[in-house]
């Protein structure tokens, strides 16, 4: 299998389970098993060695890519255990090398797919009935431990000397920013006072009380291990309601064409603007009325709109986040004729309880979640062709603002935003609420209006109304404001927009997802560019020299 | 003439600003095209060596301070350093006789226009200051490569149909232009097409015959008296390009004016001032412009008296005749002289100078009277004789007499 | 909608072909028209005025007169024409083509810096729209009407750049400059010094004069701008400031002549005297022109002003004649002399001259102010009379800054409280004077007429005579 080929220096998430480096994917029935095996000299960029089964972005690409086929290409799989192809140690984390080499973009960027990864998991086992369970055979340390938090169940080798342990505060004065703190706290119920010791603890806690402290789930002796993880894995299986004789849909690589101008999909394109640090995002509608009937979108697959627009958005996103960091405003446009969507939408709850479709839904929300926490400004622009109906509408309503062309002479031409089922409650954000309902707060009238107003095209006028649109500039207005209101965009802070669009972004409402990517993030970021973690004597830098790291001691 | 000096020495009409008027609002630094005018904590000033008199920087001034002007050498006018310290504008000073008074106006026309100008004052020794009390008056606010565009509202023979010469009033309206005109100014008719070498027509100028509010009092338009010219000076049969193009114009037709022009040739403006005006044919032009100004009292006080020597072959062939012989006795002292008019003795301006001596020498003594003189060049030499001779006959040097008028911008002579 | 803008809107900005910007004056244009027969000068809009009107940006075509009833002039919108390849002059985008767009990362400073510009043109409409009732003469009475409907003509200016740059945000603002009202204490304009009342003709000579002189500068710094359109939208507006200052120095000059010539006739310097002759005694006069100056100075802002450094080092607004600095035109290490009051002293220290810039602007227009001050002091000297006004020290009177905390009088001494409330009614109009003056304002209309308080001009507007009916009543 060959797959087109990007430009040196140019990261591509692409990858398939027959060029991993670092992980083994088997499927056995209803159980899949990952091994996590990193070959320590494949590390994603030069200049460190990736020992001790420590990962970075490459592994945690061979990890989402393994995470889409069970999801797709295995709807038998029930149970998927994540073990390590290594004796006696499981999983040491994020490489401290990687981290002491890397930029801090490269870190956060890092680190937050590594969340959403996680948080894909947590997901898939939420929405798909798809069980994870962490077979720890060996020290679980770090991000080591992170992964292991994130899968349902954790099951410990009792060896006497494997631990888990979260140990970022005492050896690199950095924290267990990959959800760990988080985790420990909100899913594993770990009290306080014990989390506080495990989390300054560098060798962790073994088996016993480990358990006691709600750490793990359970322990087994060496011998015991595997029949006990196999047994687990069997019991979580009986949970779920994967269909155990579907016939899998293959994921074949992504038709993407990298040049000059972006990156271009078959029904996405990204247009950089280098110059004015600007990326337009283009989604395309389906072209002909897409597959509707249960046979006929199976037979479609991959080529299904729905999940092949969400996988060149998602692989969009990945691409612009980690290699155009300077490409600060993303513009949404969509084209295209909107009942092609809305009829996709339909078959979208139509089928909703089929595996297929609902992994579908699942890819979709997910990736629209992506959007939510990327750190770049959104602005979507209505204009004439364009097609923001039903899933897509999404990408206007997560928009840090939505401008729609109005066109009072010629309401013909006007563009549309119509709404379908999928925008009430199909596609939540991380905060657990769907984007219109947390645009009016929960607030029962603007809710319950949008909601009759289903399936209507909405102009300009209408959509203003409603209140689903920042700004509707007429034709002769348009161009000027939109290019001030880019243009005033770009000036501003990187940091602060990045800061302020977060805060915006997710009103009231905590769930562990936003606790993790706010709270537990923005602490982790703030002690990523501190001298104490990254200045000549800081932890990170002088971790594994043997010198003692030099702190200003001023609580700030 | 005194001794021929080896370097010519060039005269300039040098711009200036004045101090007392100009409120420093830096609008003619920035409109000047040439960066000539530049300014102190004290003055604004003008750069003799960059100004090239292209007058944009005229009528945006709100004071009026710009538009002031210095015969002087060119040799010695006034540096930059010199006008930063003026409180006031110096006064003109005398000019060597030998340079001939402010020849070098025409450092400011366009060629075309400094010739006739040069030809048409020759018989007063060059151009010579206007009236104190005239107004200021604007000129070459239009240049031949952006000409004023009018449009003739009126186009009327003033000479009977079977008068051998055909003479008109022709009214011409700006619209929206601005063409601020004074009373003895000229303008410059650009006829349409091309001579026989291929090259635009010369440009012919005009005095005009309206006062300054307009032919129409307060109507944006001027008049002109035209003579078709059908034979040259020496009487050879010739098409004159633009008389002929401004006689056949029709109502409505458009023109390109350019100017206007002239400085010197200016009436007073203030209470007691006598005018003497003597002119043949269309040179009575500016005279009717100068008399309508006062007949209207547009302004009460210009009260002095109008003696008016005029002359024509017939008083068919003498533009505005009707309306002339109408006016009040005790307005205007008219004298008309017919040299064509059968049964009876050929009689000239001269004569009529002649026989009304007594009252012409007492207006020429008189220090408020300035005296005007246009027409064809050969009625010059006569009234010069005549003048000079009811003068001697009353004790007086006319030439002596004349220079100081030219000095003093009561003597102003218009001829062609 | 076969309107002709050319026709109805004297302009060289292709307004035929802009449809966004007819479309906001079809909205704002009506609304400018109420304002003006609201707000605009008091029982006037059926005269027929002989007002110059700009009809293009030649040097000849700006200059048309003609009689005109106000409400039907034919408020223009001129730019002074293009420079080719003209070039931010300063700051920190020097060299960089001048911007023919906003830059959008500018937005909302460049209009605030229009905003406030536009802000004052309306405003002194309104103080002065009561003037016209107590006119010396008709040819005082035109150049008021002709200050106004060029104010009028100013504020067409900004909301033009308004309208035309800056979208849907810059019509709301050009519709917000005709709904504040200056002296409107719920609504008021922008700036103190326009909320002022105008409540006599020496105040508004003495406002064209100083404050008008004010914007001159400000136009200026503005017609320096990196932002192309309003460089040269204030260029062209500075051609028409220079009418508003010549009527307030030449009615000012005007006002000394005729109390000097009084003098000389009564052979007297007692104020009483001169007083119950019907005209305005020096003493007075100064007075006057120490307010105006003093509120004029504020107008200048902050001694020390981020606001400032802002704008001149993203290219917003220069410095006076910036082009003819002899400097690096971005003034990062440079510094500039403020005033700072300490111990009882004024004194002079040392600010980052970025900051300064208000300073810097407010030094070069006293020195403008204080030359015209001189030229009044010849008219006195001519007529023998030994006095002298004198401009005030610029940290007298103040209301904004720093300066504005301590007491400090016209010679630039810093007083205690007490002591400035013994002296300050010597310095600046009392109610007396004020009373005083407005006894003198009636109205005098007949051509060729003046007020017994002041003299005839020298000559009159556009080559006519000083007795023109220069207003005609209908």
């Amino acid at each position: 299998m060959t797959y087109p080929a990007a430009p040196p220096q140019t990261i591509t998430y692409d990858t398939h389970p027959d060029q991993y480096k670092h992980w083994r994917l088997s499927c056995n029935g209803q159980i899949a098993t990952l091994h996590l095996d990193i070959n320590e000299d494949a590390g994603i960029k030069p200049g460190y060695k990736l020992k001790l089964n420590s990962y970075d972005l490459g592994v945690d690409i061979e990890l989402y890519d393994a995470l889409q086929r069970i999801r797709f290409e295995h709807p038998e799989v029930r149970t998927v255990v994540v073990t390590s192809g290594k004796d006696r140690i499981f999983c040491s984390g994020a490489n401290i090398f990687m981290l002491g080499l890397s930029t801090h973009a490269w870190k956060v960027n890092f680190c937050k797919f590594t969340n959403e990864t996680r948080n894909g998991i947590e997901d898939s086992s939420r929405h798909s009935g798809l069980k994870f369970l962490a077979a720890c055979n060996g020290t679980t340390a770090g991000g080591g431990y992170e992964l292991a938090l994130a899968c349902d169940e954790i099951i410990l080798i009792d060896d006497r000397s494997s631990a888990v342990s979260l140990p970022e505060v005492p050896l690199l004065g950095v924290l267990p920013g990959t959800g760990g703190l988080t985790r420990v706290t909100d899913k594993r119920r770990v009290r306080r006072d014990h989390a506080d010791i495990f989390c300054t603890l560098t060798e962790g806690v073994r088996a016993q009380r480990a358990k006691e402290w709600r750490l793990i789930d359970d322990y087994a002796k060496p011998q015991a291990f595997a029949e006990k993880v196999q047994q687990r894995a069997a019991q979580l299986a009986a949970q779920s309601d994967r269909p155990a004789d579907a016939k899998g849909v293959t994921l074949p690589p992504l038709k993407r064409r990298i040049d000059e101008t972006g990156y271009h999909y078959e029904t996405v394109d990204v247009v950089i603007d280098r110059k004015s640090r600007r990326a337009t995002l283009t989604v395309a509608a389906p072209s002909a009325q897409p597959a509707d009937g249960i046979e006929e979108i199976l037979g479609a697959g991959a080529a299904w709109w729905p999940l092949l627009m969400a996988r060149e958005l998602d692989d969009a996103i990945l691409m612009l986040r980690t290699n155009d960091l300077e490409i600060g405003t993303w513009v949404l446009k969509t084209r295209g004729d909107a009942q092609h969507v809305l009829a996709a939408d339909a078959a979208l709850v139509q089928h909703q309880k089929h595996w297929f479709v609902r992994e579908v839904i699942g890819m979709l929300r997910r990736t629209l979640a992506r959007l939510d926490v990327t750190s770049r400004t959104l602005i979507a622009l209505a204009e004439r062709d364009t097609c923001f109906a039903g899933t897509l509408a999404e990408l206007l309503l997560a928009a840090d603002r939505s401008y729609m062309l109005a066109l009072p002479n010629d309401p013909q031409q006007e563009a549309k935003v119509t709404l379908s089922a999928m925008n009430f409650g199909s596609y939540p954000m991380v905060n657990g609420q769907y984007r219109i309902g947390a645009r009016f707060y929960g607030e029962e009238g603007p809710i319950a209006a949008a909601k009759a107003a289903t399936g209507k095209p909405l102009g300009a006028a209408a959509a203003a109304e409603l209140g689903l649109v920042t700004a509707t500039p007429d034709d002769l207005d348009w161009e000027d404001e939109i290019r001030i209101v880019l243009e005033e965009r770009a000036s501003l802070s990187p940091d602060a927009l990045t800061a302020m669009e977060a805060n915006l972004r997710f009103g009231p409402g905590e769930t562990m997802e936003t606790r993790v990517f706010g709270r537990l993030s923005a602490w982790q970021n703030w002690i990523f560019i501190r001298p104490n973690a990254v200045g000549e004597a800081g932890a990170l830098k002088v971790f594994g020299s043997g010198n003692k790291a030099k702190f200003n001691w001023e609580r700030v | 003439m005194s001794t021929a000096s080896t370097t010519p020495v060039t005269i300039m009409r040098q711009h200036l600003i004045d101090p007392e008027i100009c409120i420093r609002c830096n609008t003619c630094e920035e409109t000047c095209p040439v960066d000539a005018i530049s300014h102190d904590s004290r003055n604004y000033v003008v750069d003799a060596a960059k100004c090239n008199y292209c007058y944009d920087c005229i009528s945006p001034c709100p004071t009026g301070a710009i538009d002031s002007w210095r015969n002087m050498r060119a040799d010695l006018a006034y540096p930059i350093a010199e006008q930063l310290l003026w409180d006031t504008l110096p006064a003109q000073v005398a000019l060597d006789e030998s340079t001939g008074v402010g020849a070098g106006d025409t450092a400011a026309l366009p060629d075309d226009v400094a010739k006739i100008a040069a030809a048409s004052t020759a018989g007063q020794g060059g151009i010579a200051p206007p009236p104190w009390s005239a107004a200021h008056p604007y000129v070459n606010l239009y240049s031949i490569q952006k000409p004023a565009v009018a449009t003739v509202s009126g186009n009327f023979r003033l000479t009977a149909e079977d008068a051998s010469s055909d003479i008109r009033h022709i009214v011409l309206d700006f619209g929206n232009a601005s063409f601020p005109v004074l009373e003895g100014q000229t303008i410059g008719i650009l006829a349409p097409g091309l001579d026989a070498n291929g090259r635009p027509h010369h440009v012919r100028l005009y005095s005009v015959a309206s006062p300054r509010d307009g032919e129409r009092p307060r109507y944006n338009n001027l008049s002109l008296t035209v003579k078709r010219v059908t034979a040259d000076h020496e009487g050879a049969a010739v098409r004159g390009v633009a008389s002929n193009f401004l006689c056949d114009l029709k109502k409505g037709d458009q023109v390109n004016v350019v100017g206007p022009y002239g400085t010197s040739f200016l009436m007073p403006n203030h209470a007691g001032s006598n005018l003497l005006m003597i002119c043949t044919g269309t040179g009575s032009a500016p005279m009717r412009a100068m008399t309508e100004r006062r007949r209207r009292k547009s302004v009460p006080a210009e009260d002095g008296k109008l003696m008016l020597f005029f002359g024509a072959r017939t008083p068919d062939e003498l533009p505005y005749f009707g309306p002339l012989t109408r006016l009040p006795k005790d307005f205007i002292d008219i004298n008309l002289a017919f040299s064509r008019v059968p049964d009876r003795p050929r009689q000239y301006v001269q004569d009529l100078i002649r026989a009304r001596a007594d009252e012409v020498v007492r207006l020429l003594q008189d220090e408020n009277t300035y005296l005007y003189l246009c027409g064809l060049k050969g009625m010059e030499q006569g009234v010069d004789a005549a003048i000079s001779e009811v003068c001697g006959n009353h004790g007086l040097a006319w030439k002596t007499l004349q220079a100081a008028l030219l000095q003093q911008g009561r003597y102003h002579v218009e001829t062609y | 909608m076969s309107i002709d803008y050319s026709q109805k809107i004297p302009n060289n900005v292709n307004l035929n072909e802009n449809k966004t910007l007819q479309r906001a004056l079809e909205h704002w244009q009506p609304e400018f028209i109420n304002w003006w027969k609201d707000m605009g000068p008091d029982e006037s809009q059926g005269f027929d005025v002989y007002l110059r009107t700009a009809v293009s940006v030649d040097p000849g075509g700006w200059a048309h007169f003609d009689y005109v009833k106000m409400p039907d002039y034919r408020w223009g919108i001129f730019l002074n024409p293009a420079e080719e390849g003209r070039k931010v002059n300063f700051g920190a985008h020097k060299g960089e083509a001048a911007w023919q767009e906003v830059p959008g990362e500018y937005r909302s400073n460049l209009r605030r810096l229009i905003v406030t510009q536009g802000d004052t043109e309306p405003a002194s409409v309104e103080q002065q729209r009561h003037l016209g009732l107590t006119c010396p003469s008709l040819y005082d009475m035109r150049n008021l009407f002709q200050v106004n409907v060029e104010e009028g003509r100013h504020l067409w200016a900004m909301v033009y750049l308004l309208h035309a740059y800056f979208g849907r945000d810059g019509r709301e603002e050009a519709e917000a400059l005709l709904e504040r009202r200056s002296g409107d204490a719920d609504n008021p304009r922008i700036l103190g010094a326009f909320n002022e009342n105008t409540p006599d003709w020496l105040s508004f000579f003495m406002f064209t004069y100083f404050t008008d002189r004010d914007g001159k500068y400000q136009l200026c710094s503005l017609a320096e701008s990196g932002f192309d359109p309003l460089a040269r939208t204030c260029k062209f507006m500075l051609t028409e400031e220079a009418h508003h200052m010549f009527v307030g120095e030449s009615g000012v000059g005007r006002v000394i002549q005729r109390t000097c010539e009084v003098m000389n006739q009564l052979k007297t310097d007692d104020v009483a005297k001169i007083r119950a002759a019907g005209v305005i005694d020096l003493p007075t006069i100064q007075r006057y022109l120490n307010f105006h100056f003093s509120v004029t100075m504020d107008l200048f802002g902050a001694d020390v002003s981020s606001n400032a450094a802002t704008f001149y080092n993203t290219g917003l607004k220069g410095r006076y004649e910036e082009t003819k600095q002899d400097d690096d035109h971005q003034l990062s290490d440079a510094s500039y002399p403020v005033l700072e009051v300490a111990d009882g002293q004024l004194l002079t220290v040392q600010a980052p001259y970025l900051n300064a810039l208000n300073e810097r602007l407010r030094d070069d227009y006293v020195r403008d102010a204080v030359a015209g001050i001189e030229r009044w002091n010849k008219i006195i000297q001519k007529a023998g009379i030994p006095f002298v006004l004198g401009a005030p020290h610029k940290a007298f009177n103040r209301k904004i800054g720093p300066l504005s905390a301590a007491k400090i009088s016209p010679a630039g001494k810093v007083l205690s409280e007490a002591e400035w409330t013994h002296h300050h009614l010597t310095w600046l109009p009392s109610i007396e004077d004020r009373a005083f003056v407005s006894s003198l304002m009636g109205r005098v209309v007949e051509p060729g007429k003046f007020a017994n308080w002041i003299a005839p001009p020298a000559r009159g507007i556009n080559n006519q005579p000083v007795d023109f009916s220069y207003v005609r009543f209908n």
